[in-house]
């Protein structure tokens, strides 16, 4: 996403260690790891981030007495990691066929502190001049149902999986940024869809 | 619920993502099939709990009107046992009862010493750890370990199945696999008309593949590992450098 990139490798379902064994679901693990030094106090809020966003949507009673082990390794950060991270994550599991229930899409915004607008997918250039900064994740149930334009604003929190800001703003901000970042998020929901179907026609060219 | 339906309606393969749900009854897509009352669910697809049935891997959907079934084909590379497929697996450890064997799932499988063809408590194969078995499994359960045998139980004859001797193995994707396994399947059809060789094909991704030479070995494992995501034409020449060069 812009000038950012993340690698993002799944494994699993695999053997787990016995003492993360869970006897009815599969232990979920996230390794966030940045591109020079030690793992440092910002990349485990990742973790944590990413696991708990997504532990609800991965079907880990399927897979109970085992571990899905997701890496993400940042390769160049350029603002927005962490919505970057999100995406990674959830193509990398695609691919690697865990069930899960439906998939997401996040989008990082922020409003800018001299002109008050709000700005997608900013540059850490863009960081530097935000008066706020939010980061949204949303599933695809909520893209197929609001397709009649129901904007509610209640039904379209219901729909947000993550929400993370920081600075200060109001509450109609707030509002505006969630509604700014659902419509691009349907992009992102958009991109996910053709990147799993050009990799199967790939594979069923054969076939025809 | 729009996004399946827009799929359905156009031709070719219908592409499903998790989340995506299955036409109800009333949407008039099941009018081909005897609408039968009970829906045959396969793999990736889940009842949810608001009562539909939404996707929960990335793949093709399919239908078989016979008995109503629907699934979804997906590829991915880890193994997940199901029942009566045929598989390969390597001897990690041996009781008294069983054999351990690593069949590339997230647990290993048991492998009863008495489940071969003809064998009592007195006579018994005996395999060494890092055999290789072509096996079925008998018993697949995601809260246990699989179990498998190694004869078919209707008939206590071996039907293949049994021990792997010589060759060589190489571990594919399950989707290279499951279309291995079909007879018409392209690689190995061309491969065929210029080298003899023995193949098994196992649905946990192992390939195993027996021929005269070292060489021919080598030329087998890398066509069949280069043609997953070649047409048949960028196929039919991939197979065609390979065996000049040879």
């Amino acid at each position: 996403m812009g000038g950012s990139s993340v690698l993002c490798s799944v494994v699993g379902p695999t053997e787990v260690k016995i003492r993360d064994e869970q006897l009815d679901k599969a232990t979920v693990e996230v390794v966030a790891r940045p591109l020079v030094g030690l793992p440092s106090v910002k990349d485990k809020a990742r973790e944590q981030n990413i696991r708990e966003t997504l532990e609800p949507i991965l079907l880990s009673g399927l897979h109970p007495r085992t571990l899905i082990q997701i890496v993400v390794q940042t390769m160049k950060d350029d603002g927005c990691i962490l919505s970057t991270a999100f995406n990674a994550t959830i193509l990398a599991l695609l691919d690697a066929g865990i069930p899960l229930k439906s998939i997401l899409g996040s989008v990082t915004c922020i409003i800018d502190a001299q002109s008050n607008e709000i700005l997608l997918d900013p540059t850490t250039e863009e960081l530097a001049q935000a008066k706020s900064t939010h980061v949204f994740v949303f599933d695809n149930k909520s893209s197929i149902a609001n397709n009649e334009d129901i904007m509610d604003q209640e039904e379209l929190l219901a729909n947000v999986l993550f929400s993370d800001s920081t600075g200060s703003f109001s509450e109609e901000e707030y509002f505006e940024c969630s509604r700014v970042c659902f419509k691009a998020a349907q992009a992102v929901h958009g991109f996910i869809r053709t990147a799993v179907e050009k990799k199967l026609q790939k594979e069923y060219q054969q076939q025809e | 619920m729009t996004s399946i339906t827009e799929d359905l309606s156009s031709s070719g393969p219908k592409i499903v993502l998790p989340g995506d749900i299955l036409p109800g009854p009333e949407s008039g897509l099941l009018d081909d099939a005897p609408t039968a009352p009970v829906i045959k669910l396969g793999p990736g697809l889940q009842p949810m709990d608001d009562d539909t049935i939404a996707a929960v891997k990335a793949g093709v959907l399919k239908h078989a009107a016979v008995g109503n079934r629907w699934w979804v084909e997906s590829n991915q590379r880890r193994y997940v046992a199901a029942t009566g497929e045929s598989i390969i697996g390597v001897v990690i450890g041996k009781s008294a009862d069983y054999y351990k064997l690593d069949i590339g799932a997230a647990q290993p499988a048991l492998l009863g010493v008495l489940s071969f063809e003809g064998a009592t408590k007195r006579n018994k194969p005996d395999h060494k750890v890092g055999a290789l078995l072509y096996c079925r499994v008998s018993m697949a359960n995601k809260d246990m370990e699989a179990e498998l045998e190694c004869f078919n139980p209707t008939t206590g004859k071996a039907d293949g199945y049994g021990e792997l001797k010589a060759g060589f193995v190489f571990k594919t994707s399950l989707g290279l696999a499951r279309r291995l396994l079909d007879p018409k399947t392209l690689v190995l059809r061309l491969l065929g008309q210029h080298v003899p060789f023995e193949t098994a094909v196992g649905m946990n991704g192992k390939v195993w593949i027996n021929s005269a030479k070292p060489a021919h070995t080598i030329l087998i494992c890398n066509a069949v590992k280069n043609s997953e995501f070649l047409g048949a034409e960028e196929c039919r020449s991939m197979v065609k450098s390979l065996v000049e060069k040879l």
